[in-house]
């Protein structure tokens, strides 16, 4: 066998193959050395083999972590994954034993979704601990499991998860063709994943809620919703999603009520805010200035004066100034990030308006645009979101607030004809209840 | 690649669309207030008075800053449009909320202003209208020393923002050309007065008939005009109690009319409904009973309005909307015929109930 295996690999110096001899038996023993535990290998297979207290053969035939291998053709991927490989030279069986010892963040902090209160720990880059979490938290005998993997070349394990009693079929269906019919070389991240069970290449809004936290997995799961897990991601999909549970923030079920009434209504309001407000700074300063109050109107025009470009270059360099500033705080190194915020923010905040570049509203129209924009929960929509100011700030350029107004409904059309998971994306009616981020479509016809 | 093209004729489609209506804000010359006068030449018979705010970021009593142009026109239009000759901005009327007509011209006719203002679309239909005397010129010249930014103290006088005063009568311009193509309700604009050179009084109100001045009523008799037609702003009132003078301020007050046809000659009875409390009393009025006064109030103002009423039939207009309601409650294709024959002859009485919340003290 191990001739074979040589043969298999490359020339590999992490592969180790050994040949064993005790009284009884010799076996030969395969494994790659950095995806195997040492201590496991030696306390499973070497040890016992030499003490000789029971016949190894006989541990074969009983544990059955020993799994046989018929199949030749799987061996590669069986090492690949961990795996010892053990042929037992007088009978020729070969026996697998998984040994994985897979590197990964322990039981990591809720990073991205953060809530005070609720449960402070988020899912796990290793499949089986997240599997723990989520069956602490959902332990429901009718929680099916299936595995899958995807990617040809990374080979990407999968996890889908849904309860069986409230889970609807056709969306079930839907993921398990999704997921078989995924060809590509490599899959890493939950969005990649997220991107290949869409399709679409170019959609505007995420339709699969991605999230690190277990409590809103099992009240998904409890919807009968299907949840995607994926090794090597600390994240999960959800799916179908509605756009209301993108908006939904998890804490808005265990905080006081009212407040997280106002909470719901002002995360809607920002939402709008932080995709018009540029757009409407233009159409209203260019087209209608009648429609500030008289006082504002003076002045803008004064703090306008001194800015030698039209109202749409000075947004153009605003959002230009406001979405480096955010995008390099985010791949900055920690230590070197609160740098990049003090010296965008002074330039940001006093410079750009003192040097005339830009007038005073704007700024603040920049700082609401881009505030507003981080109230949204869920991380894929805010960063979706982003990008659908642009567009309207070109139609308010050439046609003001009617401009706006059009875009605005043109982005509801789109809402309205998006599906998830063959499921209404933008459903209002129906049995909903918004503030569980439930729209009440998962089990209806 | 199809797509591409699209995208590209579309936005080529768009740039053609490019040009119209673009201004910045800065560019644009704010229009705070407009005077339309008389100019007593019959060739270009419109003098028409432009207040153009200059902006400053800093917003205080005392630092408002404003441009005028006057010229005389032909029509109004033309002279707008002569006036941009004189200026370096766009004039923009969006932010003018302030239209003033010169008593001159109001004594002849103006509807040809009213017609200008409404088909202009960037005014506004809540501009405020006003009487200016004696000119509509004069009275924008006035620059009250408190003015925070341009145009702001007379658009404050009329606003519910600022005084509140029951000398004044504020018109919008959606409810005048109302009026004025309304049958049975005729137009009312007030007066600003400009006394002497800073400052100006608005205590008086100008009746029309459908297009000019028909009578000009006397502050007094402004503010009773103004609680009559419900356009009550907090009003105090005088009267006499057995030889003792006292002054009450009214609270509330609500008033409404009937028509009553079967009478002969036509009824109109107004009621008038109102809570008063004293500024000034005679001593002692505590303890005495309220009863008495209140109806000697009552007695007093009704008399006081029945003449009024009289007094404005006699000049043959109808600013209350007597007729208006006539026509709705009797309608048929002679009502308005009708009207005109029973309006002159017509009796008013007066309801009024005046009721003493308090003496203003606290025992």
């Amino acid at each position: 066998m191990n001739e074979r295996i040589r043969l298999l690999f490359a020339e590999a110096a992490d592969l180790k193959t050994y040949t064993l001899r005790n009284k009884d038996m010799s076996i030969d023993i395969a494994y790659i050395a950095p995806l195997c535990d040492e201590k496991m290998v030696s306390d499973f297979i070497t040890v016992p083999f030499t003490k000789e207290e029971v016949s190894y053969r006989k541990h074969l035939h009983t544990i059955p972590e020993y799994l046989k291998v018929e199949d030749s053709a799987r061996w590669q991927d069986l090492l690949l994954r961990g795996n010892v490989m053990i042929r037992d030279n007088e009978t020729g069986d070969i026996y697998s034993l998984f040994t994985g010892d897979v590197i990964c963040n322990e039981s990591p902090q809720t990073q991205v979704e953060s809530a005070i209160q609720g449960p402070q720990i988020a899912l796990s880059e290793d499949l089986n601990k997240s599997l723990n979490l989520i069956r602490t938290m959902y332990p429901v005998p009718e929680l099916g499991i299936e595995e899958y993997s995807v990617g040809y070349i990374s080979k990407t394990p999968l996890l889908v998860l849904f309860d069986q009693r409230h889970v609807d079929p056709s969306v079930l269906d839907n993921v398990r063709s999704k997921l078989s019919s995924i060809s590509v070389d490599m899959v890493h991240a939950a969005g990649e994943l997220e991107k290949l069970l869409i399709g679409k290449r170019r959609h505007l809004f995420p339709t699969v809620l991605i999230t690190e936290r277990p409590d809103r997995i099992a009240r998904a799961l409890g919807k009968g919703k299907v949840v995607v897990l994926i090794k090597g991601s600390m994240f999960a999909l959800i799916m179908p999603a509605s756009f209301f549970d993108f908006m939904h923030a998890i804490e808005d079920n265990y905080e006081a009520y009212w407040m997280t009434r106002v909470l719901i209504i002002i995360r809607y309001m920002s939402i709008v805010l932080t995709i018009t407000l540029p757009a409407l700074y233009i159409a209203i300063v260019s087209y209608n200035p009648e429609l500030f109050r008289v006082q504002l109107a003076f002045s803008i025009a004064a703090s306008r004066s001194a800015v030698p470009y039209p109202s749409y270059i000075e947004v153009f360099i605003m959002l230009f100034m406001i979405e480096t500033l955010i995008e390099a705080s985010i791949r900055l190194p920690r230590y070197i990030g609160s740098t990049a915020t003090t010296v965008g923010g002074l330039i940001l905040g006093q410079a750009a308006q003192q040097a005339g570049l830009v007038s005073s509203i704007m700024i603040i129209v920049t700082s609401v645009v881009a505030i507003s924009n981080f109230v949204i929960p869920i991380n894929s929509l805010s960063f979706s979101v982003r990008f659908l100011k642009y567009p309207l700030i070109v139609s308010s350029i050439f046609f003001g607030i009617t401009g706006v107004a059009v875009g605005l409904f043109l982005y509801l059309c789109y809402l309205c004809n998006l599906r998830s998971f063959g499921k209404p994306y933008f459903r209002l009616h129906g049995k909903i209840n918004p503030a569980e981020g439930d729209i009440g479509q998962v089990r209806t016809k | 690649m199809k797509r591409f093209a699209a995208v590209i004729t579309l936005f080529l489609v768009l740039l053609s669309l490019s040009g119209c209506g673009f201004k910045d804000i800065d560019k644009r010359f704010f229009v705070v207030g407009t005077g339309i006068d008389w100019s007593g030449n019959k060739s270009k018979p419109y003098r028409i008075t432009l207040q153009l705010a200059i902006p400053s970021p800093k917003i205080e009593p005392g630092a408002s800053k404003i441009q005028y142009e006057t010229i005389d026109a032909p029509s109004i239009a033309e002279g707008v449009r002569m006036l941009k000759a004189y200026v370096d901005k766009e004039l923009d009327f969006g932010h003018c909320k302030m239209m003033i007509i010169g008593e001159e011209l109001a004594k002849r006719d103006i509807n040809q202003s009213i017609d200008w203002m409404l088909r202009r679309r960037d005014i506004q239909s809540v501009a405020t209208m006003a009487i200016g005397r004696p000119t509509a010129e004069n009275v924008l010249h006035v620059q009250p020393a408190s003015e925070r930014y341009p145009g702001n103290a007379l658009l404050l006088s009329f606003g519910a923002d600022g005084t509140e005063s029951s000398y004044n009568y504020a018109e919008t311009l959606s409810g005048l050309s109302r009026r004025v193509t309304e049958k049975g309700m005729d137009p009312v604009l007030a007066i600003i007065t400009n006394d002497g050179k800073e400052s100006y009084v608005i205590n008086q109100v100008a009746l029309f008939d459908k297009s000019k001045i028909k009578m000009i009523l006397s502050p007094t008799e402004t503010q009773m005009f103004n609680q009559m037609s419900d356009h009550f702003t907090k009003a105090s009132m005088h009267g006499m109690f057995k030889g003792t003078p006292m002054v009450i301020a009214i609270n509330q007050l609500n008033s409404s009319f009937q028509i009553h046809k079967n009478n002969d000659p036509l009824l109109i009875n107004m009621r008038i409904k109102m809570d008063v409390v004293f500024e000034e009393a005679p001593n002692g009025l505590f303890e005495s009973p309220w009863g008495p006064v209140e109806d000697a109030l009552s007695l007093e103002y009704e008399k006081a309005t029945v003449t009024l009423l009289k007094k404005i039939q006699k000049h043959g207009i109808d600013p209350f909307g007597f007729g208006l309601r006539y026509r709705a409650m009797y309608p048929g294709p002679n009502s308005w015929d009708n009207w005109n024959q029973l309006y002159p002859n017509a009796k008013f009485s007066v309801d009024a109930r005046v009721k003493i919340e308090g003496t203003g003290l606290i025992r």
